[in-house]
């Protein structure tokens, strides 16, 4: 694997020379400055002084650096989010991201909503993956009332799932492409995406924010209009895929530009808890579904696939394997569903015992989990949700510096953040 | 679980287990060496950091930080819960152990308001730097919840049997209205 050669920094270059021709000339060498704390209005805030040492170095710049903001509107921020860059020129010297655009303070409305409802606030979390952000809480509330769904129920609960998990990549395929100036295989994406949605919507009733899961099963049962278009969608599906795989994964403009850019190693990767398909791409098998089994995927055969290069390459290619994955579970998935109820009787409002539950689940962005305490009432007294593209985004201040500003989305879209969940 | 109580004798007592999570308490200032021996122990090897999070058991109650850790030698979740004092919100920080924790101890530091001593960014992460609440706190004070709303101290939900239908709206008078909580 090739690793993209270290632009040098011309500042350096001319130090270097200068003191090349001082030590010539037999003079000693000019003292540097430390460099001087800039202040927040450089990016357009109030001026304050700094609150940590993080920020003190972050705004504290050296001769030739400035700050640039990116965000919280720019494009490429998949969503409201702030990234202040450091830059010597197009050298990105430190990054800093800002977040908090989208806060909704969902962990508080849910603490003040009833476990039923609590359905409706987790889904536009992580708008990408709503069917996730139900499963976990799910289950969760399942483990602290003392009910399980019904087989069936559990069944369609993974096939819904792993469809979410599809079309999340699919569009992840096309935004890592669009976010490098890559037009076209946004499009596909949203094609893959449109269909899934579709299929989603038919089962569920809405196209974004599903709202199906339900304490102890699911809102509805596998409709015949489903299981047809299911069957359509999926002898088209794969060949949807390749049209977009044979776009990038072979392209020598993307392939230049991914391959050996951002390599976060294994070790690196846990210290700072990235999970997911990036995490796997850093060559770690760590897949809730197999590290701590959950749901029906203990009956499912599949195996932790991952990447050795750690790179944005590895993260795509991950991600299609993935995807490819997922399409084979929901072969399998079909073929394995039992009749029955989707729905365990359950009263209306909840009121589990006292105690604490933890659930989690592999969301296409890693794990995504729930931590919900009940202290007896209608509502759940603690009610603490983990996103992962929110821990995820903590790798990109490690990866950038000596970096082109111009590479910062390319790695940014290969962790495929979430602005939802990661403001909550 | 045994080589849990093998290590950590003294910890017996608050050990607690459902299905599939072993639950132990700590002291708040222990958390770093306790979570330290778990994650480097040749046997326990808990080296994935799955989640930490502040709970608020309320005004006259302690706070707690929740750490969930992961191993793949052991079947379940291991929930070490750290007891932090309300008046005296201190805890040394994890972030020597895993850098990842930053942003949970961010996000603990602006929801709950919980200090992590030694950790380097301890600022606001959601909110804005001049903010001065914490919100996940439960005596924060929500738009429902003041004292001059038709609606303090009534949990509607709490009671559907006495809901009276043909009154439903009576309390959303102009004047009922909270008097600058409302959009502007």
């Amino acid at each position: 694997m090739t690793t993209e050669p270290q632009i040098r920094d011309p500042l350096e270059i001319e130090r270097a020379e200068e003191a090349r021709l001082r030590t010539a000339a037999g003079l000693p060498p000019i003292p540097r400055s430390a460099g001087e704390f800039a202040g927040f209005e450089s990016v357009g805030l109030p001026d304050r002084p700094p609150q940590t040492d993080r920020e003190r170095d972050v705004y504290t710049l050296d001769e030739g650096e400035m700050l640039v903001n990116m965000g919280p509107q720019h494009p490429s921020t998949h969503g409201v989010m702030r990234l202040v860059l450091k830059v010597r020129g197009e050298v990105v010297v430190d990054i800093d991201p800002v977040l908090g655009y989208l806060h909704r303070g969902i962990e508080k409305l849910c603490e003040n909503a009833t476990y039923t409802t609590v359905m409706t606030y987790v889904d536009p979390m992580d708008y990408l993956s709503s069917m996730h952000n139900e499963h976990a809480p799910a289950i969760a509330f399942e483990k602290l009332y003392g009910i399980k769904a019904p087989k069936r129920a559990e069944y369609i609960r993974a096939l819904v799932v792993e469809l979410n998990r599809v079309f999340s990549h699919a569009l992840m395929m096309g935004f890592l492409a669009l976010d490098m100036g890559g037009l076209t295989p946004i499009l596909y994406g949203f094609i893959n995406r449109d269909e899934v949605v579709d299929l989603l919507s038919a089962i569920s009733g809405q196209r974004m924010l599903f709202n199906f899961f339900r304490v102890g099963g699911v809102n509805f049962d596998a409709n015949d209009e489903f299981i047809s278009r299911l069957s359509t969608w999926r002898a088209g599906v794969l060949k949807n895929v390749d049209m977009n795989e044979r776009i990038l994964t072979d392209n020598e403009i993307f392939r230049g530009r991914t391959i050996g850019m951002g390599v976060l190693s294994g070790k690196e990767a846990i210290a700072l808890g990235v999970t997911g398909p990036s995490l796997r791409a850093s060559g770690v098998p760590f897949d809730v579904r197999k590290a701590h089994p959950y749901s029906i995927y203990p009956e499912l055969e599949f195996e932790v696939i991952t990447q050795p290069g750690g790179d944005v390459y590895s993260r795509y290619m991950q991600r299609i394997a993935e995807l490819k994955q997922s399409i084979h579970l929901i072969d399998q998935i079909v073929d394995k569903m039992p009749h029955g109820a989707v729905q365990a009787q359950v009263p209306g409002i909840i009121r589990p015992k006292p105690g604490r539950a933890y659930a989690a689940v592999e969301s296409p962005r890693g794990l995504y989990s729930v931590y919900a305490i009940s202290d007896g009432g209608p509502n759940p007294y603690r009610f603490r949700m983990r996103d992962p593209s929110f821990v995820s985004l903590q790798a990109i201040p490690k990866l950038m510096p000596g970096r082109l500003i111009a590479d910062t989305m390319a790695v940014m879209a290969s962790f495929d953040p979430v602005m939802g969940g990661v403001d909550k | 679980m045994r080589l849990l109580l093998d290590r950590f004798p003294e910890l017996a007592p608050t050990l607690w287990t459902d299905e599939d999570t072993v639950e132990v308490c700590i002291e708040g200032d222990t958390n770093v060496a306790v979570l330290g021996r778990l994650r480097d122990d040749a046997e326990l090897t808990f080296w994935f950091l799955a989640d930490a999070a502040a709970v608020d058991y309320g005004v006259d109650q302690h706070l707690e930080v929740v750490y969930h850790l992961y191993s793949d030698r052991h079947p379940a979740w291991l929930r070490v819960r750290a007891r932090v004092d309300r008046a005296n919100p201190h805890l040394p920080t994890i972030t020597g152990l895993w850098e990842g924790a930053m942003f949970h101890e961010r996000e603990m530091y602006d929801m709950m308001g919980i200090i992590f001593d030694g950790n380097r960014d301890l600022r606001r992460i959601y909110m804005s730097p001049d903010y001065r609440s914490f919100p996940l706190r439960r005596d924060f004070l929500l738009p429902d919840d003041a004292a001059d709303s038709p609606a303090a101290g009534v949990n509607p939900l709490e009671r559907p049997e006495t809901w009276d239908l043909t009154r439903l709206g009576e309390g959303l008078a102009p004047g009922a209205m909270v008097q600058g909580e409302g959009d502007s």
